[in-house]
């Protein structure tokens, strides 16, 4: 891969340079301060990457807005699978039912109680302990996001009740502790 | 399982591992965000790397449903973005190779910079700006397509020479070269053009 036209009299190759650009790395860094020629070969590969993030710039604004229409239409036509996660049984009243629950609807029942708090988003959460044994106890570890601004051990202690309640009311599991993790403050968007 | 308007706007606040994160344990809604946070450059990207408008969104389609089956295998939420771009690059690699099979249905009508025009909300200042991009874009066509991917690759998904290596399968020797290549060249366009 030499090129004649592309190598320098100082004996270097535009092609070091551009991989000097990527990687930080060349054979004697302490030449490029005091060669002409590979400074005048650096500046014009910056600035072909100045253009290429112009460019950049220019197709992600024809690409249009994420909440336009063809976003939508592609989002319509995923068909996303649902994530069930473990089956979590359920008492029942004729001992021939057998009834369940599934660990996704109870992640979708705790992130809803997260998310209607104002300034508060759910992130992951986790059920630790053998749901599908009725009585383990079982450990909800939640992360949340929370808009600066909002006492963060308040919020949590809220929530922390909040969640214990509803999943008393809305499972049959057996809540040995709800753990809380803030793990982003989020700016309020002006 | 999909959030009220409200809860959807809130979302659209949150960082992207916070809703990897949800997306992986199924929050199709966090999975939606991340889509429309991210559709436009994963868009601009595949149209540049494919040539063509309607491959394009084929390949933002494809790299949705790919993703939302692969979330939980992503071990660091955060990088989420770069791992989406990775497998936009990918797919549209894989169209390119399938329509080289089909040329004969390469549709004119499709092609990416068919119908481009300076945006009218350009202001005058930028004019310039915008014709030297215009100036790229064509230069850029003219390169070998190798080459081409090489540089979308690098300059549009930020990727390291190994991973554009795994993505067109050759080795990140070959990746270094090519790219050199295609940047002297660009590089060489552009200042005849200036």
């Amino acid at each position: 891969m030499n090129y004649p036209r592309d190598t320098l009299e100082c004996g270097h190759s535009l092609a070091e340079l551009s991989a000097y650009l990527d990687t930080g790395q060349i054979a004697d860094p302490a030449h490029l301060d005091s060669c002409p020629e590979c400074q005048a070969g650096l500046a014009s590969l910056r600035k072909l990457s100045a253009l290429g993030s112009e460019l950049l710039s220019s197709d992600v604004a024809d690409a249009g807005s994420g909440s336009d229409d063809w976003m939508q239409s592609i989002l319509d036509n995923l068909r996303l699978e649902l994530r069930p996660g473990r089956s979590i049984p359920l008492q029942s009243v004729h001992p021939d039912d057998t009834l369940w629950e599934t660990e996704g609807s109870i992640s979708a029942l705790i992130r809803s109680v997260v998310d209607a708090h104002p300034g508060t988003a759910a992130g992951k959460c986790r059920l630790h302990g053998d749901v599908t044994t009725p009585g383990t106890l079982i450990t909800v570890e939640v992360e949340i996001a929370v808009v600066y601004g909002h006492s963060m051990e308040e919020r949590a202690d809220q929530l922390r009740e909040e969640l214990a309640r509803t999943l008393a009311t809305h499972t049959e599991l057996a809540i040995e502790a709800i753990n809380i993790t803030v793990t982003d403050v989020l700016e309020e968007q002006p | 399982m999909t959030g009220s308007p409200a809860a959807q706007h809130q979302l659209d606040l949150v960082p992207d591992a916070l809703l990897a994160g949800r997306a992986a344990d199924g929050d199709t809604a966090a999975f939606e965000a991340l889509a429309r946070r991210h559709g436009p450059l994963m868009r601009a990207t595949a149209r540049r790397l494919t040539g063509s408008l309607a491959d394009a969104d084929d390949v933002v389609q494809e790299t949705l449903v790919q993703a939302w089956k692969q979330l939980d295998s992503l071990r660091d939420p955060a990088a989420v973005k770069g791992w989406l771009l990775r497998i936009v690059g990918s797919r549209s690699i894989d169209y390119l190779r399938k329509r080289r099979n089909h040329a004969d249905l390469d549709d004119a009508e499709n092609h990416v910079d068919q119908h481009t025009r300076p945006r009218p909300e350009d202001p005058e200042g930028n004019a310039l700006s915008s014709s030297r991009v215009e100036a790229l874009k064509a230069a850029l066509a003219a390169l070998p397509e190798e080459q081409r991917r090489c540089w979308v690759l690098k300059e549009f998904n930020d990727q390291s020479y190994e991973e554009i290596a795994l993505t067109l399968n050759i080795s990140p020797d070959s990746v270094r070269g090519r790219l050199a290549r295609a940047r002297i060249t660009l590089a060489r366009r552009m200042e005849e053009w200036r």
